[in-house]
């Protein structure tokens, strides 16, 4: 299948807006990672996360959409407005028919949602907002953009838990590849740190609860490990075809060039433990890719710092890359701003391209001792190494798992 | 309050538009280019804030402001 162009890219995130913010934040290996203070959450087993203050310093979005619509969805306009300015398209000027947008989410607009559930109970129905129906709901940020910027083209979002915006690029690198579409904005968006949206994380079981030292909570491969840490943000990529692209002299961030997805289907809640599943999804990318597995460079890591995860995750790279896996530079950068749930993978995809772009790999935080040595962790601070392919791992509740492999132009 | 000021006041609080763009002859779709669910929301915040009955056939995008004056007064004047 075609190699696909990224020429534009937008991130929302606690560890900055824009992607120069967040690069210098990300490759200096800084914390972002706080008590929740929008709300008192001191009662929740786990109350800290990385959040988003200052979002409307960003944001052109008049008062009037605002008020119809979720913090996500907010997030959402803004990534895609950073990607354009980043990819220098003006909308305008394309055919719309021809424009998608796939975008992934895994929760929906909560904060919208239990504000209008709250008035629903205390007021009546007429309390409540009559944008509740089109703000709360996944596909809305979706809806948001295409109205924000009159996109009609084939257009989808992917609600597959933490795998979902890994997915939504795997999804429009295949419509692209096929020629159904000039330009895809891709990508996902999160906003879980709101009242209800913390409870059902927490009930989730695998939140780190080392509330009182929020910087060092989030430690996936230390033997230390005691969960993983919630965040908030959008990450949204222009996507289009390199002849398109070079047509236009645009800057060519990277290529996507291999995807492949799994399902374990051993439990609710769990991954299995073998790995194997994981392992035939990166298989299955990297042959999409036809890159041969000892051609990878950075490996980014789901790192979820729960130890059937992060072993069986260690156990499917194990099967793929054999003796080759000590010599990969691995990473889990989100450990530095918090799991993103629907739009982690997204956020990981763009630390790979700007990754390859700086040839500095970031570091995990808080790895002091591996739980397992069988990888080249980078830990600490950024490590300088060449890297040309990297592979990029997503995984969802219950083993939903999905791959992509991005590469240097 | 004058029952114009008031229903302009009402709906520029409500749909984050200026009292300017609510011309008095001008329809609200094309002053403002509302849309059917703001239409919903002007409904019942107009009922509350003149304790009215209005039906959503009453008032709506063709509305103009003058119309929905004369709308609201009569019912005022019953």
């Amino acid at each position: 299948m075609n190699k696909i162009a990224i020429t534009g890219i937008g991130v929302v995130s606690p560890s900055g807006i824009g992607k120069r913010q967040f690069w210098a934040n990300i490759k200096s290996g800084r914390s972002f990672i706080k008590k929740i203070t929008r709300f008192d959450a001191s009662l929740y087993p786990a109350h800290i996360a990385g959040q988003i203050d200052d979002l409307e310093k960003y944001s052109h979005i008049s008062e009037r959409l605002l008020k119809k619509i979720d913090a996500f969805s907010h997030m959402a306009l803004v990534a895609a407005e950073l990607a354009l300015q980043d990819a220098g398209i003006d909308i305008k000027n394309e055919d719309p028919n021809l424009v998608g947008i796939f975008l992934g989410n895994a929760i929906g607009g909560w904060l919208y949602a239990e504000t209008e559930l709250r008035d629903l109970y205390l007021e009546g129905r007429q309390g409540v907002s009559p944008y509740m129906a089109s703000a709360w709901f996944p596909a809305a940020p979706q809806g948001q953009v295409s109205i924000y910027y009159g996109i009609k083209g084939f257009s989808k979002t992917v609600v597959s838990d933490r795998a979902s915006s890994l997915m939504a690029l795997g999804y429009a690198r295949k419509v692209l590849a096929k020629n159904k579409l000039n330009m895809i904005l891709a990508g996902g968006m999160e906003a879980p740190v709101t009242p209800y949206a913390l409870l059902c994380c927490n009930t989730y079981g695998a939140l780190s609860k080392n509330n009182d030292h929020p910087a060092a909570a989030y430690r996936p491969f230390d033997q230390e490990r005691s969960g993983f840490v919630i965040g908030e943000g959008a990450g949204i990529v222009v996507m289009e075809s390199i002849q398109r692209a070079r047509g236009r002299g645009a800057n060519i961030l990277g290529l996507i060039s291999g995807y492949g997805t799994s399902c374990d289907g051993v439990n609710r809640i769990n991954c299995a433990s073998d790995g194997k599943e994981l392992a035939r999804a990166i298989n299955m990318a990297l042959a999409d890719a036809q890159v041969a597995a000892e051609e990878i460079g950075y490996i980014s890591l789901d790192g979820l710092a729960v130890e059937l995860w992060d072993n069986s995750e260690i156990k499917a790279l194990e099967l793929v890359f054999g003796e080759n896996l000590k010599k990969i530079p691995v990473s889990c950068p989100k450990s530095m701003f918090g799991n993103l749930l629907g739009a982690s993978g997204v956020l990981d995809m763009i630390i790979a391209l700007l990754t390859m772009e700086h040839s500095l790999v970031p570091p995990i935080l808080n790895l002091e001792k591996p739980a397992l040595n069988s990888l080249n962790y980078v830990a600490k601070e950024s490590r300088e190494y060449k890297v040309s392919k990297s592979l990029i791992i997503s995984r969802g509740r219950g083993g939903i798992n999905s791959v992509l492999v991005v590469e240097k132009l | 309050m004058d029952t114009k000021i008031k229903i302009k006041e009402v709906l520029s609080s409500l749909l984050k538009v200026k009292i300017e763009e609510l011309k008095d002859g001008s329809t609200l779709i094309d002053s403002i280019g509302v849309d059917s669910t703001e239409m919903v929301e002007s409904v019942i915040a107009l009922e509350k804030s003149f304790g009215v009955k209005l039906s959503p056939k009453e008032i709506t995008k063709n509305s103009t402001i003058n119309d929905i004056v004369n709308n609201i007064q009569s019912k005022l004047n019953k």
